[in-house]
């Protein structure tokens, strides 16, 4: 799923990037695989569980960055990353009431994986080129 | 309709495929509808109102999913249709922010998916199509919006 082109030019975050796209490849896999659904269940759950601590992490860090190079658009990156944390957290209230049904995680790893690429791809190449440009104190 | 109206989607949907799909989007006037579409609608609210509606043939849908993920995938399922929602999402959401840099300020609504059958514009008014050719197949952007009365 990780391509070069995703990099950003701050070792930090693309090493933390390339951790993301590698576990969500991992999701991705493990969930489109012809095995039964209760065999699945084990590598989603983990998958996920590491995704909650690690997403948090890996946005806390960018944002530490973004605000070390001054780069102006902080706030809305911010919020970009919030608006993703919630839509997470919509998702996780929904498998504790309705369990980890298929079609609903099914439907989380294509937003997911979506929206990855989409923030990686575009949103997040502003902070390298931000850095770049001498942007900040760097 | 107004071009400031359409123009923001158009940009925006070359620029999302480029990014997200390495592909190269133009106009057509031959949009070539023969196999089934999944449909994606998303509603506009604020100083515009009206929906836009995203037609993308299926099996494109299957190749947006390969080129992402780099998994085969075989029908339109909620992973395939899911993600699509999520493009469309996003060239809506960057449509609207070219739209506020004409001095519309307007909300997009959640995406509601259309698989087989086709969505309803809902509208009276007049709907501008703008088919589109990439080199795995030929979506069509419907658009209709106008004005909200103050």
């Amino acid at each position: 799923m990780w391509k070069d082109k995703y990099k950003v030019g701050v070792p930090l975050i693309d090493e933390q990037h390339q951790e993301l796209f590698r576990r969500v490849e991992e999701f991705i896999v493990a969930l489109r695989s012809d095995n039964p659904w209760e065999e699945k269940l084990d590598k989603v759950r983990e998958t996920l569980d590491f995704m909650k601590v690690y997403v948090v992490e890996h946005f806390r860090a960018e944002e530490e960055y973004q605000a070390q190079v001054q780069y102006p658009g902080l706030r809305d990156h911010s919020k970009i990353h919030s608006d993703f944390a919630g839509e997470v957290v919509e998702f996780e209230q929904q498998f504790a009431q309705l369990g980890y049904e298929e079609e609903l995680v099914q439907k989380f790893a294509g937003k997911l994986l979506a929206w990855l690429i989409n923030h990686v791809a575009t949103q997040d190449q502003a902070i390298g080129h931000w850095a770049r440009q001498g942007g900040g104190a760097l | 309709m107004r071009a400031e109206y359409v123009n923001p989607f158009y940009q925006a949907t070359l620029q999302v495929f480029k990014l997200m799909l390495d592909l190269d989007v133009v106009r057509t006037d031959n949009p070539q509808q023969t196999e089934s579409t999944v449909e994606v609608l998303i509603s506009i609210t604020g100083d515009l109102r009206g929906s836009v509606l995203y037609q993308f043939p299926q099996s494109m849908t299957l190749e947006m999913v390969r080129i992402m993920s780099g998994l085969e995938i075989d029908s339109p399922d909620s992973f395939v249709t899911s993600a699509l929602a999520e493009v469309a999402n996003i060239i809506s959401g960057n449509a609207v922010s070219g739209l506020l840099q004409h001095n519309y300020n307007c909300d997009i609504s959640t995406p509601e998916v259309f698989v087989d059958n086709s969505a309803d514009l809902k509208t009276r008014g007049q709907v501008l199509s703008l088919p589109l050719a990439t080199p795995i197949g030929n979506p069509t952007i419907k658009i209709a919006l106008e004005e909200t009365p103050s």
